[in-house]
């Protein structure tokens, strides 16, 4: 609905996972210019060495659901207000034209993307769990803390390591990769770890060590299958988006891959990064102006939804 | 609500609201959760209040239908949920709510 100004409003709400967001934007009727009015989060962190459960993941959302949705509406009109930057229209955008290959690696997806005739194809994807995932798996394995996130406090405890780098699978099939070995095996080795027993060479290794080396195994991984859908379509950027997206290691390794093929990585920050509301509202707003319309009673909820199902008419 | 063999336990609920906005918008909102267990019927109606004639249909009337007891109570508990979730935003964000938080701001 069209505010003071004139500019359409749109509101969306995120509750996969155990975020919860809400968020707020505003178009420009002329120019389309995207506004943040408001981007607010909640999320449910489980204590170290569990998950989060369904069922008490949905009890945290209806529990903070109106606390958010007040949040986010008392915050849209309070000032503030920021332009955004870094969806995917501005990734190609900013970029002169030259259409980005997308990284898209959260908890629940880990998929290399093109964008080509409305649609974001698919290039390559895990066959078997997300990367945030066998992160967030490997963190209740070393009963790291999951506030603000585990993949976070992995990356921190990484940057202590790196006297050694052990040995894990590296499980790059064609496009696709795989990731449930390569969290067994890192299993294994911290259950050796715990028991004391030496690495490779003889000496102790540590916590440290090997979210190192799993970062470094797994990134190298992404970066590989990256570069090769870079290769196929022609392009020399890239855009990171998801919550792993945030991990700065992942960002400057796939930043020294692009910059040898002469072109540049575009990461955003946890605002955009991990899930939030504003990613649906702009979503969907967009949807809305080219004249895609659902009732109320023909809508659904579903857990099975693929990225290359969406035809998006808003774009050439 | 008449029995179906297969389906033999039931629950009828009726859920008062101020009125029949505040009903309709509860209904549409529900409504979009389907029932995920083939063993459940769910319908959801608006009816009209049985103590006040010209008010509208004030009431979320919700019949459940189960193959088991234990169908029922697990469909007609994470229906509860949801409806106390409704409630909640409706007590707290109805539109006259958010206008006179704003006019007192």
């Amino acid at each position: 609905m069209p505010d003071a100004k004139g500019r359409r409003i749109a509101l969306g709400c995120e509750g996969s996972a155990n975020k919860l967001g809400i968020g707020i934007i505003a178009h420009d009727p002329v120019t389309g210019e995207p506004t943040v009015l408001s981007n607010v989060r909640d999320t449910f962190v489980s204590p170290p060495g569990t998950g989060f459960l369904p069922k008490d993941t949905a009890r945290h959302h209806r529990a903070y659901f109106v606390r958010v949705a007040k949040k986010a509406l008392s915050a849209s009109g309070a000032g503030g207000r920021k332009p955004l930057r870094g969806s995917h229209r501005d990734g190609a955008g900013d970029n002169g034209g030259v259409e980005p290959v997308v990284l898209y690696v959260s908890g629940g997806n880990t998929q290399v993307i093109a964008y080509a005739e409305q649609r974001y194809r698919i290039f390559g994807e895990t066959l078997d769990i997300a990367v945030g995932n066998c992160l967030d798996r490997f963190a209740r394995t070393l009963e790291i803390s999951n506030d603000p996130a585990p993949g976070y406090n992995i990356e921190q405890l990484a940057k202590q390591g790196g006297r050694v780098l052990l040995d894990l699978p590296y499980a790059v099939k064609g496009m696709d990769c795989s990731f449930s070995g390569i969290l067994g095996r890192a299993d294994d080795l911290a259950a050796q770890m715990k028991a004391g027993e030496p690495g490779p060479d003889g000496e102790p290794f540590t916590p440290a060590d090997l979210c190192f080396s799993l970062q470094e195994t797994v990134f190298a991984m992404l970066v590989e299958i990256t570069e090769r859908a870079m290769a196929h379509v022609g392009s020399n950027q890239v855009l990171i988006v998801g919550g792993v997206g945030c991990n700065e290691r992942l960002q400057e390794m796939m930043g020294a891959m692009a910059a040898e093929r002469g072109g540049s990585v575009y990461a955003t920050d946890e605002r955009f990064c991990i899930d939030n509301g504003i990613m649906i509202a702009h979503a969907g707003l967009l949807a809305y102006e080219t004249g895609f319309r659902t009732p109320l009673e023909e809508s659904t909820c579903t857990q099975r939804f693929r990225t290359d199902e969406v035809f998006v008419k808003w774009r050439d | 609500m008449a029995t179906d063999d297969n389906f033999p336990c039931s629950l009828t609920l009726q859920v008062p609201f101020p009125d029949a906005r505040l009903a309709s918008v509860a209904l549409q909102a529900l409504r979009v959760d389907k029932e995920l267990s083939g063993l459940v019927k769910r319908e959801l109606s608006t009816v009209a209040s049985p103590s006040s004639e010209d008010a509208g249909q004030t009431v979320l009337q919700v019949d459940y239908k189960a193959t088991t007891n234990r169908m029922l109570r697990v469909a007609v508990n994470s229906f509860m949920d949801s409806l106390a979730l409704v409630l909640e935003v409706q007590e707290e964000m109805d539109v006259d709510l958010i206008e006179s938080e704003k006019a007192n701001n």
